[in-house]
């Protein structure tokens, strides 16, 4: 079903009510699993997320184990059948997941402190129940939420968002609007970008873009996103102090 | 698994040090690549690149075949890639290795989701017959910058490549080999090439076109797919070291820059393999002497 | 913990505020904070906030500071712990790291030739080695060769021990040592984990680790909380004291250490030691850390409340906040 973008320039509201530079709905809670090291449970919209981190834990034996002083980042999606619109199987060998996977692992690879656990593995474990546009953004986030859980040191959240541009790339429109953290059917009609970033100062560590899209359309793109992320890590900064607040609660009284 | 060992110490310090200092250990600029050259084969479609030690074929092929069923006046384009253990003892048969995803995936992102192949003039018969492009990428040697050697030679391959030509009369379809009609071109909507930016030093210096000893020392790197019209066609940013938003910016100007190059390398290759082949071709034909 | 569906929320205050309100508390209250180990602030430091910036304090445990600043960020979240200089982050839940001296419970995973990897729930596995055991016969004897082609005579995969942390390796892995009676092979009981130092709950590191509770019907029952989180309630087997002779109580103790076999329990001491794990299960759901006292307050309380509310066997959901309310309580 094509998304009807034509009304955009009326209202300037896009189909589900927000405006241009509007997050979705964000929740997360905190050590929702019991039985693993950290876990979180993360919604952007309908986008719904479970993360487990397993570890740090001694490398499974016949690894490559003995190679490197620093601890080693896996990254293991599992998609629910029933989490899309259409009911599909998704095999573990898909190319697209292996690259989230690896995105995801090289991204905390750089802002875990790992050379405190050597040898050993951290394994996040995501699962998505609910997909509804901003896949891997919610992924990050929700892998950030469970190691902090989890209690492995960071030099800083690491928070990520997606942003669309209003008009497809066929048309050179100079007048396309940059959109914040979009859903799934303005991500199979609009170019969009996911962006991560680390810590407050607009350092990009993730940037990945699959569709074609002007090139002088980027900096807008990229400058709502950074935005977008500042937001994000407020947000998930609100969670994270909200969860400790309990914790330290129940264990004064 | 025979991962490849790290370089040692002192020589990736020795690499970082120099690389403070602007210079790189084989002494190009920063931004230089190194000597590229493209050459095709005897047959339409295969095209080799080599950039330094980096040696990518990509071979194009096609067949007739029955369309998908949701897609049907689509025709069908795949990419295939193969890391084997000729172009590096760390690739091994049959096992699908970190590099090997992400080169499918980037080739898949910049060539096919950026449309730059027209899948719908591939189409014989909508919903019946439709040509099946094959294009399979063979690394024949790896030192560094595999996917934009892999990026050129797929475009190369693909520009040079000639279908066999089809006519449909009614409910017919003659589908005529080399010999007996001319075969047609590809209809292309775009050149996109893919240009690596890898960093060190936490994002402050950038280098093009890495070797295998400095791929294993950077700490992030920047894959950016643009065709010449200065369409981004793919942004991979896996992680790694953090950089500025800005300087991803500045980034896609010296990519398409770069990617202007490879256009004109690629197309002035193009027209030389032409001439080449068309030897007493229509020159020949159109002259009015005899040989007697 | 399930997951709750929450009605649908207002959409969340301006981010900017919130930034502004958590840039307020960045100047923490440091100078007021009394030092010492057992005291944390209350307020919850995030990653990559800035503690502080002034120079005269020292970075520990749980922050870092940039090449080119002096300014101390935090890379867990937690509270802030302060020892003369030493700025510390205490994180509110994190795997359990192998200090010398604590007392451990763990699981043998391998077997080597010359020593054991132990799961202590650690990021690393434990080592115990041959020559840090107990052997029978004496402690004070050789280890043998005969002994390392018995090693598994003493420990096999899969058995459970108590130990102690007797050295560090480079890695932060630990070197576990059993050269005390009181350490050894685990038999006759129930093993359950909970998290371990530095959680929110789990067990705490206290004066005592092992101590034996008089129930009320099973006779005495063995609790041992290991640091690391894993805890073990036995049937008390009492230690046959009469023979006197350092070494002849070796040789009787060694004879029976490295049993794998379980003594006859009773159903009364098994029902006691479910209850106890009962009470240890709903201190840690009620994120009450655990300690001796603190069982004992809990088994208390839930001696008293089987006679108020009736017995019941799962001691889980409404009985298991009603005693964890008399706990906090005061006991």
């Amino acid at each position: 079903m094509p998304l009807d973008t034509s009304t955009y320039s009326l209202a300037h509201l896009r189909v589900d009510g927000r405006r241009w530079n509007e997050l979705r709905r964000v929740h997360g809670q905190i050590s929702t699993q019991a039985a693993a090291d950290g876990s979180s449970y993360f919604e952007m919209g309908n986008t719904k997320i479970i993360c487990t981190i397993a570890g740090p834990q001694e490398q499974r034996r016949g690894g490559n184990s003995g190679q490197s002083h620093d601890a080693k980042v896996e990254v293991e999606i599992g998609i629910a059948g029933f989490s899309g619109v259409d009911r599909k199987r998704r095999g573990r060998n898909d190319k697209r997941i292996q690259e989230m996977q690896h995105a995801i692992a090289s991204a905390f690879t750089h802002t875990l402190f790992t050379h405190l656990y050597p040898h050993s593995t951290i394994t996040i474990h995501l699962h998505v129940l609910s997909q509804d546009g901003a896949l891997l953004a919610a992924c990050i986030n929700a892998a950030t939420l469970a190691l902090i859980d989890a209690g492995i040191p960071m030099s800083d959240y690491t928070a990520a968002c997606t942003t669309g541009s209003t008009a497809s790339y066929a048309s050179n429109d100079e007048a396309a609007d940059p959109l914040l953290d979009l859903n799934s059917m303005e991500e199979q009609e609009l170019p969009f970008l996911t962006l991560g970033t680390s810590g407050g100062d607009d350092q990009v560590s993730l940037l990945i873009m699959e569709t074609r899209v002007q090139a002088t359309r980027l900096e807008a793109m990229v400058s709502v996103g950074l935005d977008g992320c500042r937001q994000i890590r407020s947000l998930l900064d609100g969670i994270v102090r909200a969860h400790g607040k309990k914790v330290l609660e129940a264990r004064v009284t | 698994m025979p991962r490849e060992a790290d370089p040692s110490t002192n020589e990736q310090a020795f690499l970082l040090s120099a690389l403070r200092e602007n210079i790189r250990l084989d002494g190009r600029a920063l931004d230089a690549y190194r000597p590229i050259s493209l050459s095709f084969g005897e047959d339409y479609g295969t095209a080799d690149v080599r950039i330094g030690k980096t040696r990518v074929r990509a071979t194009i092929s096609a067949d007739v075949v029955t369309p998908f069923v949701d897609r049907k006046f689509d025709g069908v384009f795949t990419i295939s890639t193969e890391l084997s253990p000729m172009a590096s003892p760390a690739f091994e048969v049959g096992r699908q290795d970190q590099t090997e995803i992400l080169l499918s995936r980037i080739l898949e992102k910049t060539v096919r989701r950026s449309g730059a192949l027209d899948t719908e003039s591939l189409c014989i018969v909508a919903g019946q017959k439709c040509f099946h492009i094959r294009a399979d990428i063979h690394v024949m040697d790896h030192d560094g910058n595999l996917v934009d050697a892999s990026c050129l030679a797929l475009i190369a391959a693909l520009l040079h490549f000639r279908r066999p030509d089809v006519e449909i009369k009614g409910e017919e379809v003659t589908v005529f080999s080399v010999r007996e009609r001319e075969p047609v071109k590809l209809a292309m909507q775009h050149q996109p090439f893919c240009v690596t930016t890898s960093c060190y030093e936490e994002g402050t210096i950038l280098l093009h076109d890495a070797t295998l000893l400095e791929e294993q020392c950077r700490e992030g790197d920047v894959l950016i797919s643009m065709n010449k019209f200065g369409e981004i066609c793919q942004i991979a940013k896996y992680g790694g070291a953090p950089m500025d938003g800005l300087s991803i910016l500045t980034c896609t100007n010296t990519v398409l820059e770069r990617v202007k190059i490879f256009d004109q390398l690629v197309k002035d290759r193009i027209a030389e393999d032409e001439k080449r082949r068309d030897v007493g071709g229509l020159i020949a034909e159109l002259s009015a002497e005899n040989d007697r | 913990m399930a997951i709750t569906i929450l009605a649908p929320a207002p959409p969340p205050a301006p981010a900017h505020n919130r930034r502004v309100s958590t840039d307020d508390e960045d100047d923490l209250d440091i100078d007021d904070l009394p030092s010492g180990h057992a005291t944390h602030s209350t307020n919850i430091i995030t990653p990559g906030q800035t503690v502080t910036d002034d120079v005269q304090w020292m970075r520990g445990h749980g922050t870092f500071a940039e090449a080119d600043s002096t300014a101390i960020r935090s890379t867990l979240a937690g509270t802030l712990q302060k020892t003369n200089k030493l700025l510390s982050i205490v994180p509110l839940r994190a795997r359990y790291t192998p200090e010398i001296g604590d007392l451990v419970i763990g699981r043998i995973v391998e077997v080597q030739s010359r020593r054991w990897k132990v799961d202590v729930a650690a990021p690393l596995l434990a080592n115990l080695l041959l020559s840090s055991i107990n052997l029978p016969g004496g402690i004070l004897r050789k280890r043998t060769s005969v002994d390392e082609l018995n090693i598994r005579s003493f420990f096999g995969e899969g058995e459970l021990l108590v130990a102690e942390v007797q050295s560090l390796f480079q890695d932060g892995s630990a070197s576990l040592h059993t050269r005390s009676l009181k350490y050894g092979k685990l038999r006759n009981g129930y093993f359950m984990a909970v998290s371990g130092m530095g959680g929110g709950s789990g067990v705490v590191r206290a004066k005592r680790q092992i101590f034996t509770m008089q129930t009320a019907r099973g006779g005495e029952v063995d609790v041992l909380l290991g640091v690391n989180g894993y805890i073990w309630i036995a049937k008390h087997v009492e230690e046959e004291q009469e023979t006197v002779g350092i070494n002849r109580l070796e040789e009787t103790a060694s004879a029976k250490m490295y049993s794998s076999q379980n003594d006859e329990i009773s159903l009364e001491t098994r029902r006691e030691i479910s209850k106890i794990a009962g009470c240890i299960r709903a201190l840690v759901d009620g994120g009450v850390k655990v300690e001796e006292e603190r069982i004992r307050w809990a088994y208390d309380a839930n001696l008293e409340l089987d006679e108020t509310e009736g017995e019941t066997e799962y001691l889980g959901g409404e009985r298991g906040k009603a005693i964890v309310e008399i706990v906090l309580g005061g006991g």
